[in-house]
């Protein structure tokens, strides 16, 4: 009888295991050993090559400028848009007249896909008439134009900017949430004990900020190690492959020139950096949250 | 304390232009659909000199826009709401039925937050390929299955909040296992229900990668496809352009506006337990 229940109870998991499995676990182990192949997508024959895949990832310029440029789009997104959202969230938990308006406006770029976000960008960073910024500078300041999209710093400069731009409300909403659950007898103890604003800021607010820090930067890591979407639509990826991004890089070997096996040891790396940098990023600041509290 | 109720103009003053610059994109694009591509690269912000709504009616003749929408909102309740089921499903027995094997079924399922879509791409779109799933809406419902992993995990710290008792009491009055989630576990989900159906509303709504690779016909293009393709045939139309984008905004709009309160809710629930 009790057998029988619980037999039951585990036909629930049966579909979410199926799925699982089928479209996400079977594919990874299948990338793994696609890695070690030279497999090209069609011809059934394909043999087994080693690590060569492994060591030709190093020697391919774009997917090495793939790598540096997705890892410093993620580290920079993470760190500037984390600095913004506590600004944001400090300024947006005070009380003033236009303080709902202007939560539902930094929370405006979050909602749009990346890529609409990206396009409308593009057209304020164009180089041509029409764009915006450079006509703003030529007729204020007398400036000619930059290239924003096409030099190969400003152009990263520029998707990196953007991406905060779109990120930055939605944090602040989350750092928000846990203001406005820190107790305001803290507060009124650390006034009466003569600490000013600022110390109170440093003492109080930000300890207590801690946990929603951990969940804040790991989302945005792992979020910038996937990006894709947004220097595709600004910038394709260029110039040259100075914005091309780990993602768009498998799909340029893979799908379309399909390298299936160079493609899959690409994945692969790609699995290990995030799960490297998760690791070490929530470990790093679950031992922060405990030593502030 | 009177300091903090009493409203601070002061904050007012300073927020004003940074608020501005923040909405600045969005005011871009809605002045230049009222406009000719030659007034927009004449003045690109300035206010349109009259009211004309030529882009729009335009659009709607060029883009396949009516069909696109349906296919955006066909993909995504769907998916959406067997993520969501499976997901609410799959908590079930890890909550209510646990021991070692559901222990490690759990960790199996979660390992799946560490695993990129990306990393999966070659081999799904070989397996895609070989089971013709490629340009189909429901072959691309097969993808988005594996947010429900996600689903899984909201559900289950919700679930944990619901006393044993209760289903224990029902199993007594003769209910049986089945009927306990349908009718007792899965209406009292309700909130989490709402969360969870919200952020995979706005991801696969807002998804591109996944419809760019396994949907091909302009048939079956998504809403945000739509724009990829139009960015190219539209290249000096730039009003054409934002008219189209302005139009494909409206939906994910309106459903925020809808769904303001849960949103900021759902992060919020979303956050405190992960």
């Amino acid at each position: 009888m009790k057998l029988l229940r619980s037999f039951q109870y585990q036909v629930f998991l049966l579909p979410i295991l199926f799925f699982y499995t089928v479209f996400t676990v079977y594919p990874l182990i299948k990338s793994f050993f696609f890695s070690l192949t030279n497999f090209n997508g069609y011809s059934k024959e394909y043999d087994f090559v080693g690590l060569t895949n492994y060591v030709k990832i190093f020697k391919d310029a774009a997917i090495v400028s793939g790598i540096s440029y997705t890892l410093l789009f993620a580290i920079s997104t993470t760190i500037l848009t984390t600095l913004l959202a506590i600004a944001l969230a400090l300024v947006l938990d005070r009380n003033f007249y236009t303080k709902n308006i202007h939560r539902a406006i930094f929370f405006f770029p979050s909602i749009p896909s990346g890529l609409i976000l990206a396009y409308v960008w593009g057209f304020i960073l164009s180089p041509i008439g029409s764009g915006v910024l450079n006509t703003v500078l030529h007729d204020v300041f007398g400036a000619g134009p930059q290239p924003w999209l096409s030099e190969p710093m400003l152009a990263k400069l520029s998707t990196i900017l953007v991406a905060v731009w779109a990120g930055a409300g939605w944090h602040a909403v989350l750092y928000l949430a846990f203001l406005q659950g820190i107790s305001k007898d803290y507060y009124e103890a650390a006034s009466i004990d003569g600490a000013n604003r600022w110390q109170q800021i440093r003492s109080i607010t930000l300890p207590m900020l801690a946990p929603a820090m951990t969940i804040s930067v790991m989302l945005l890591l792992t979020g910038g190690l996937k990006v894709f979407e947004i220097p595709f639509a600004l910038t394709k990826g260029g110039p040259g492959f100075e914005t091309h991004t780990i993602t768009q890089v498998i799909v340029l070997r893979g799908i379309s020139e399909v390298q299936f096996g160079l493609a899959s040891a690409m994945s692969i790396v790609f699995f290990l950096i995030v799960l490297a940098l998760t690791y070490f990023q929530v470990s790093v600041m679950q031992r922060r949250e405990e030593k502030m509290l | 304390m009177t300091e903090t109720n009493r409203k601070n103009w002061i904050l007012d003053i300073l927020m004003l232009p940074v608020g501005l610059i923040t909405f600045f994109p969005f005011y871009l694009i809605i002045v230049n659909t009222l406009k000719t591509p030659a007034e927009t690269a004449k003045s690109p912000m300035s206010l349109p000199t009259s009211l004309n709504f030529d882009n729009y009616v335009r659009v709607f003749k060029e883009v396949p826009l009516l069909q696109s929408f349906g296919n955006s909102l066909i993909i995504t309740v769907i998916s959406v709401l067997l993520m969501v089921l499976i997901g609410a499903m799959a908590a079930y027995p890890i909550v209510f039925n646990a021991g070692k094997t559901n222990r490690m079924i759990m960790a199996y399922l979660l390992a799946g937050f560490l695993i990129p879509f990306q990393t999966t791409l070659i081999p799904l779109f070989e397996l895609m390929t070989q089971f013709h799933l490629v340009d189909k809406l429901y072959g691309l419902m097969f993808i988005y299955m594996g947010g429900s992993v996600f689903v899984f995990f909201l559900m289950m710290g919700y679930m944990k909040t619901i006393p044993k008792e209760l289903p224990e009491a029902a199993v007594i009055d003769g209910c049986t296992i089945w009927g306990i989630f349908w009718r007792i576990i899965f209406p009292l989900l309700k909130p989490i229900t709402v969360t969870a159906i919200i952020y995979q509303t706005m991801w696969v709504w807002n998804d591109f990668l996944a419809p760019m690779l396994f949907l091909n016909s302009s048939d079956n293009a998504t809403l945000v496809l739509q724009v990829y393709k139009a960015k190219g045939e539209f290249a000096v139309d730039w009003p054409l352009f934002m008219t189209l984008t302005v139009i494909v905004l409206i939906p994910i709009f309106i459903f925020f506006i809808l769904m303001q309160k849960q949103i900021v809710k759902g992060i919020v629930g979303g956050a405190v337990k992960g």
